[in-house]
């Protein structure tokens, strides 16, 4: 639920970033909106670490810290702009072709959120292969990790960086509730199907690009929110999965006794 | 009272611990000798976890210091292998027993590299010794409380360390498998490798251990194990739980016969 959490903390770093720049242009307001959100992930887990806080506590008090200073910002200091998180957050995936890359010599390069989001696929798989080891200790074993004098900490945020990087440059141009049903709907499938960390990557990956065509065309067809479908061909590839392991377990548990315990 | 040992391979200096302002240990004084297998034994909540996490530098401590093979711990991480308690991980976590043991390698890699054939080599060879190689492919979650504590000590086998710091390693364990892990730790104690294991069970105290650090937030006694361990160390240790003491007495009795174990 980090992901809904950075939806709304994002706001008091739209502000700021519109009060500094002046101007409602996208990139300062992405920029604002990613260190407000990285803001975000580091309270959220200081509070857990240090207060001893337990974590949707710690998002709570976090988040809505962080809208309600947005909140007052505005009020105090852009009250006559129409600044919300409009602005970023709510993106809609159906104007990506629109929302084009032009440059000073009226060159068109396409669409400009391939391009932002191309180079955060880019660092974000880099830092996946560079820090596989780490990354995979520190989620499984903390304490293993820091007796082998690996930082937990660091490379807790640092993923939590890499998380927020992710949501707050993709609100941006497919919207809130899609990101949340990425963040969570490939990876709880892939969690079904395999329990080797490599394997549940790719499959992630894999179902992500699925579920986007899938979830385009049954909206091309239905005429529907492309947002929409998709979010739903991901609720119903989840369902499925879970649907066809139950039947086979039940078919499958005679033949194949558990396990003696020893 | 306390035993020291001549050339300490772990010498822990007037240690004390707390815990939101609460004595956790207080002013714990003991050294450890090479090649011996020690307990850490004491009532619940009388800080033996405590003290192992202090000792691996996991916890801050408020006074005093601890030296293993005469340096500090960040000179020597890499002669030191940590076994924390089972239930202190995630068994759900995707990974496989053998990515398990191979974690075990990674201090040993370094920052940014990855395991290579020779760590595999290395932790099929542990997985072998602790009798689990048949499982290495196995998914952590399809195992059962004893085999996960073997996999632990697999993982810390695959240090290849000189100290072993081990978390109640025979937790949730059967008779069979806690035989395989003493006969294990003996091999590994005649190889001059030193020991040091967090225990419950006083019945096996005697026949286990041949050292003894007797805790109960202080310390109570540290030395060989026929010194330490008598009716008056264990009274004080564990004084006033009327229970306890009976068994205390109960294992006192047993000393009259010469123990099978012997």
């Amino acid at each position: 639920m980090v992901g809904d959490a950075i939806s709304h903390a994002v706001l008091p770093g739209i502000v700021i970033a519109f009060l500094l720049s002046g101007s409602r242009e996208t990139l300062p307001m992405l920029l604002g909106a990613g260190a407000t959100g990285m803001l975000a992930t580091f309270l959220i887990e200081y509070f857990h670490r240090r207060a001893n806080l337990q974590t949707d506590a710690a998002i709570g008090v976090t988040f809505t810290f962080l809208f309600a200073v947005g909140i007052i910002l505005i009020g105090a200091y852009a009250g006559q702009v129409d600044l919300d998180q409009d602005c970023v957050l709510y993106g809609e995936i159906a104007y990506v072709p629109i929302d084009l890359w032009v440059t000073e010599g009226g060159l068109i390069l396409g669409p400009r959120p391939v391009y932002i989001l191309s180079a955060v696929l880019l660092v974000v798989a880099l830092f996946i292969k560079i820090g596989y080891k780490e990354l995979k200790l520190t989620s499984f074993d903390p304490a293993f990790a820091s007796a082998l004098g690996i930082s937990t900490a660091l490379w807790h945020y640092l993923l939590m960086a890499a998380v927020s990087l992710a949501t707050v440059s993709s609100f941006e141009s497919v919207g809130a509730i899609l990101v949340i049903a990425f963040l969570i709907g490939p990876p709880a499938t892939a969690y079904l199907l395999t329990h080797d960390l490599k394997y549940m990557l790719a499959i992630t990956a894999a179902l992500g690009i699925f579920i986007a065509f899938t979830g385009y065309w049954t909206a091309y067809w239905l005429n529907a929110s492309i947002a929409g479908c998709m979010a739903v061909v991901t609720g119903i590839g989840f369902a499925a999965v879970f649907a066809a392991q139950r039947l086979m377990k039940t078919k499958g548990s005679p033949a194949e006794p558990t396990r003696a315990i020893g | 009272m306390i035993i020291h040992a001549q050339t300490p391979v772990l010498e822990v200096h007037d240690l004390t611990v707390t815990y939101a302002r609460k004595p956790v240990l207080w002013g714990v004084d003991f050294t450890l000798p090479a090649g011996c297998i020690a307990g850490i034994v004491g009532p619940n909540g009388a800080g033996k976890s405590t003290l192992l996490k202090s000792i691996m530098g996991l916890i801050p401590v408020s006074s005093g210091y601890v030296r293993l093979f005469d340096h500090p711990l960040d000179e020597v991480r890499h002669r030191v292998s940590y076994v924390p308690q089972r239930e202190s991980v995630d068994w759900d976590f995707p990974v496989s027993v053998l990515d398990v043991v191979l974690m075990g390698r990674y201090g040993k890699v370094g920052l940014f590299r990855n395991t290579g054939a020779r760590d595999r080599a290395i932790a099929q060879d542990c997985l072998d010794k602790v009798g689990m190689a048949a499982f290495a492919k196995r998914q952590i979650s399809q195992l059962s409380g004893g085999q996960q504590q073997r996999v632990f000590l697999a993982r810390a086998l695959a240090q290849e360390a000189d100290l072993y710091l081990m978390d109640e390693p025979f937790a949730g364990v059967d008779a069979a498998t806690e035989q395989a892990i003493i006969k294990l730790l003996r091999e590994m104690a005649a190889a001059k490798k030193t020991i040091v294991v967090v225990h419950h069970d006083l019945q096996s105290v005697r026949a286990y251990f041949d050292w003894l650090v007797l805790l109960n937030m202080h310390l109570v006694a540290a030395g060989p194990t026929e010194q330490v361990f008598t009716e008056e160390m264990m009274q004080q240790a564990y004084g006033g739980r009327l229970s306890l003491l009976s068994q205390v007495s109960d294992v006192m009795e047993k000393r009259a016969f010469p123990s099978r174990e012997d």
